[in-house]
């Protein structure tokens, strides 16, 4: 068991026989009332998404889950194939369940997916990853204009908002949750 | 850093004391640091120590409002005031809407009540708007009562479930789980509340949500005859951004609310080893027969500039915000 408190992004609860992973936490205490937890979790099967508000002391309840190193080899549309490192099984997971993360994981990479009862539930992707630039629109001539930006996309086409002097082949730090663009990278 | 940030919250502060000062209020200025504070249960608190080479050590309290020492001024001068200060709450998680120190609007409006205080707010919010504040942040606001949007949203009949079971069989009904442990009406209410109710409150424009159960305890008068209390809540993008009391003013329901919330808050540190702060037991005779009618606002800036200024979360607008300097490693 786990009070509703502590359950953080990532965490595995068990709701009615469903395993459902928490993908957005924020606190809440109405009207200086006590304090509650409003959750977005998310079935990794089905995609199925639940919201739900609980009191940050009730109890929910949270499964044991197992990390390991899976490399992303590529997707069909419908589901990211992996290859677990340690075995070299071959595994799905559904795209739905993870909006954008066709837009940064990168084919080849080992990215850590968290396991319950050999069901994969999460793949866990760096906080700040560096993307190549791969296409970058023309800065329009003589905008100068400080704070100016720029849509570029990135090697695994994600679609990132840039200040104009960013061109195509320079490197990039993004955020990828909010998937802003932090700094550029120096070779 | 967010430049932009910095300069949309330079430009509405102005704005801001320069209405406030049109409109006859007087700035004020009230501890941060405080012998002594309000008791709320459901407000966490920060104490540090204060030491003195003659008067010893001691404990000392930030501030979670500036609600008491606003009061003790309006008791002195019976005029509108108002103050844009620091509040600390502690528990107060740090996410996209909360930070433990933010920055908050108080104002009190002499001879004003509740209904008044909504008109004061919508041309204080009117006129002193940041350019290209988004349409569902301005004036006018839309207006409903708690009972409307329970009903509405989780066809809950609020003035028959006065009592807890009534409203615990209303949130089993719903399909909430209550735990086994017993809880509040005021728990149950905010349960049906949060999952029902806040989500699908309109956000077209700002809301008031008006007369709130009185059976949630605050220093806002009670409606005669009816189990509501005088207050109300202002909603915009689905985040609360201000609240509204019509002021208590009767000696002796304050002293009661303080005698009571205290042991209350008493009772429930001593487990969980929270500070408990010192009150000042002298508070409730401040509400002489000489107090005057006044309604009192407390407002959200950092939230109102986030909205105002269309950023996704409340760290644009708190600079080292605390999340921002753990996440650093300081």
């Amino acid at each position: 068991m786990i009070k509703a408190g502590q359950i953080d992004k990532g965490t595995a609860l068990l709701i009615k026989g469903q395993p459902f992973i928490c993908v957005e936490r924020e606190f809440v205490n109405p009207g200086k009332g006590s304090a509650f937890v409003r959750l977005k979790l998310k079935s990794p099967s089905t995609g199925q998404v639940l919201r739900e508000t609980m009191k940050s002391q009730d109890n929910a309840e949270d499964i044991t889950v197992e990390d390991r190193d899976c490399q992303y080899l590529y997707n069909d549309g419908e589901n990211f194939h992996f290859m677990m490192t340690e075995t070299y099984e071959q595994i799905e997971i559904p795209m739905t369940t993870f909006e954008d993360y066709q837009f940064i994981m990168k084919e080849g990479e080992t990215y850590r997916v968290t396991f319950w009862e050999h069901q994969p539930l999460d793949i866990q992707v760096p906080a700040k990853v560096v993307f190549e630039v791969a296409e970058a629109e023309e800065a329009v001539k003589g905008d100068t204009v400080t704070g100016a930006t720029k849509n570029v996309t990135t090697e695994t086409g994600l679609v990132v908002r840039v200040p104009i002097f960013i061109k195509q082949g320079e490197r990039i730090l993004v955020n990828t949750e909010t998937k802003e663009y932090l700094e550029r990278v120096n070779r | 850093m967010n430049i932009k940030a910095i300069e949309e919250r330079s430009t509405l502060m102005q704005a801001m004391r320069s209405w406030f000062s049109q409109n006859g209020y007087l700035e004020v200025s009230t501890p941060l640091l405080s012998t002594n504070l309000i008791p709320e249960p459901t407000i966490a608190n920060f104490s540090t120590r204060l030491i003195s080479e003659f008067m010893g050590e001691r404990e000392l309290y930030l501030v979670p409002s500036p609600e008491v020492h606003m009061k003790r001024i309006i008791a002195e001068t019976h005029r509108s005031i108002y103050q844009i200060s620091r509040c600390f709450r502690n528990r107060e998680q740090m996410g996209s809407h909360h930070n433990p120190e933010f920055t908050m609007l108080e104002y009190y409006t002499v001879g004003a009540d509740d209904e008044a205080s909504i008109g004061i707010t919508e041309r204080l919010l009117a006129d002193t708007a940041l350019e290209g504040t988004p349409e569902h942040v301005l004036p006018p606001f839309r207006r409903m009562t708690v009972a409307e949007a329970c009903h509405t949203y989780a066809g809950v009949d609020l003035d028959t479930v006065q009592s807890t079971t009534r409203l615990r069989h209303e949130a089993l009904r719903l399909g909430l789980s209550v735990g086994d442990e017993p809880e509040s009406w005021e728990e149950t209410f905010n349960r049906i509340f949060l999952n029902f109710v806040e989500p699908n409150l309109p956000q077209d424009k700002p809301l008031v949500l008006s007369e709130y159960p009185s059976r949630i305890e605050c220093l806002a008068k009670k409606i005669p005859g009816r189990p509501y209390r005088k207050r109300w809540e202002l909603y915009a993008g689905g985040l609360e951004l201000a609240n509204c009391y019509d002021e208590e003013r009767d000696a002796q329901v304050v002293a009661d609310y303080y005698a009571a919330q205290y042991a209350i808050l008493v009772s429930q540190r001593s487990v969980t080893g929270e500070v408990i702060p010192d009150i000042d037991l002298s508070f409730p005779a401040i509400f002489d027969a000489q107090f005057p009618q006044c309604s009192g606002v407390a407002m959200g800036i950092d939230r109102l500039l986030m909205l105002q200024g269309r950023h996704k979360t409340i760290g644009d607008l708190i600079l080292f915000n605390l999340s921002a300097m753990m996440a650093d490693g300081h």
